[in-house]
């Protein structure tokens, strides 16, 4: 049973040196203000216009939703219908999480606020996919030590 | 289900390893079947089965209560 959405495993490094350099990128802009210089849309700045050209923060959001991606979906280094099953259950896990959060945000803020937290809450599926499979795969390779002892 | 993986890997004298390295999957997953926390799929049976040389049955048999 092959299943044909998986990448090849050596995205995974891939995607976490990406992972890693967009939330820099995306720390240093959201916080600080980073732009990095003439990486922009060819449109002049008017005095009139609201609009940010610069394309740093959409660079950064694009890397780490890519990255992120890579990571999911990167094959494991014996991919079988166990590791398919556990891959199952942590994305169901992510997914219910996810919405909880949702819930309770939409519960406790509003406004800009929401919006802003919605916005960070996007990430949750990815990253709670990640946290619960690699620790799952953990578990199972210590109880296997374990009994082989 | 039960199954009789660890006897029948017991009489051809093989570790979990030599058996997840003959019907390719991981050691992890021969574990979670003969600690009986996974039911493997109908392929996987047929291959384990044909590694002992023993029909399916013999491996896995239903419990009461399946």
């Amino acid at each position: 049973m092959e299943n044909s959405l998986l990448i090849s495993g050596r995205y995974k490094v891939i995607g976490w040196i990406i992972v890693i350099l967009s939330a820099c990128l995306g720390i240093a802009t959201l916080y600080w203000g980073f732009k990095i210089p003439g990486f922009a849309l060819p449109i002049k700045e008017s005095p009139f216009s609201f609009a940010d050209y610069n394309l740093t923060n959409e660079f950064a959001f694009g890397g780490l939703v890519i990255g992120l991606m890579m990571i999911v979906f990167a094959k494991e280094k014996i991919e079988d219908e166990y590791i398919s099953l556990l891959r199952l259950k942590c994305l169901q896990w992510s997914v219910l999480i996810s919405f909880g959060i949702l819930i309770i945000l939409n519960f406790v803020f509003y406004g800009t606020a929401l919006f802003i937290f919605l916005f960070y809450n996007m990430f949750t599926v990815p990253l709670i996919f990640i946290i619960k499979f690699n620790f799952s795969l953990y578990l199972l390779r210590r109880e296997r030590e374990i009994d082989e002892k | 289900m039960k199954n009789s993986l660890r006897v029948q890997r017991a009489i051809m004298n093989i570790t979990q390893a030599e058996l997840a390295e003959k019907i390719q999957v991981s050691r992890q997953t021969i574990n979670t079947i003969e600690s009986g926390k996974y039911v493997p799929s109908t392929v996987l049976a047929l291959k384990m089965a044909r590694v002992f040389g023993v029909p399916v049955g013999e491996i896995f048999s239903l419990e009461e209560g399946d």
